[in-house]
């Protein structure tokens, strides 16, 4: 008996459950915390920096100041596919590095955050 | 074997359910994390600085200049995505593939700005707050 429900539970996910699919998108490369590490506040300068991780995605010119850009975005997309109803969930986050300079080309201030590191594939659409 | 009333009620009710729904899809697309105004509630303008600010919220998204200082900004945005297609109520009986579909998508876009002055100090602080609206209703009328 135990058998046979097994089987029908079996049977009936089977049924109902076509698939799921699993996707990712990325935009721009790592910012690599070894580069970001490497870069001192008052001595590294601007020649340096660009040495380290390249162009910036933007310039900025803010509060009297050269503000260098790098960015990134992740996005996963879990997507459980039934028969008669699909759920699909995407989650988008992005990594910024903002590195501030001062008037000589100095590296003033450096701003990273890693949001990525916490994303994750999610199926269910609803609640947060 | 002969099945008791009460499970054939909940068997029933999964099955007109199952059809009623029948064709429906259910999409949610997330930008970055929600921030709330308990997330926010820490600012105070005129001490909070921005380096205060990113500590606990992590690196705005923009930072752009203005004639009263430095506007950073954090963006978020939630989308919703509701469809329903009842033509697949008469797949099993039509020689076609016939659609009926209603969908309605909310988009909620919202952003978080501060404005500091030349000291990175928070002026100024609000929400945009362009919600989405109706939680996943496909009826579009």
């Amino acid at each position: 008996m135990i058998v046979l429900r097994s089987l029908l539970l079996l049977m009936a996910v089977g049924l109902l459950v076509q698939g799921c699919a699993f996707s990712r998108g990325t935009l721009g490369d790592d910012i690599g915390s070894e580069a970001v590490a490497a870069i001192k506040k008052g001595t590294t300068t601007k020649a340096e920096m660009l040495a380290l991780l390249g162009a910036p995605d933007r310039l900025l010119q803010v509060n009297g100041r050269d503000v260098f850009q790098y960015y990134r975005y992740d996005a996963k997309v879990g997507s459980l596919l039934l028969i008669i109803i699909n759920f699909s969930r995407f989650s988008i986050k992005s990594d910024d590095l903002f590195v501030i300079l001062n008037r000589e080309g100095i590296v003033e201030d450096i701003i990273l955050s890693k949001r990525t590191d916490g994303l994750e594939f999610r199926f269910w659409p609803f609640g947060e | 074997m002969k099945l008791p009333m009460s499970r054939i009620y909940p068997m029933l009710f999964f099955t007109v359910m199952c059809v009623t729904s029948l064709g429906c899809n259910v999409v949610r697309i997330t930008l970055n994390t929600t921030l709330t105004q308990d997330d926010v509630a820490f600012i105070i303008p005129g001490q909070t600085t921005l380096a205060d600010v990113i500590t606990k919220l992590g690196t705005p998204d923009s930072i752009t200049d203005s004639y009263q200082g430095v506007v950073a900004t954090y963006r978020f945005l939630d989308m919703k995505y509701a469809r329903v297609n009842f033509g697949w109520l008469l797949k099993p009986w039509s020689p076609v593939d016939p659609n009926l579909i209603i969908s309605r998508t909310g988009l909620g876009v919202d952003a978080f700005e501060l404005l500091c002055d030349s000291n990175w100090v928070v002026t100024h602080q609000s929400f945009l707050r362009h919600l989405s609206g109706p939680r996943f209703n496909p009826y579009p009328f």
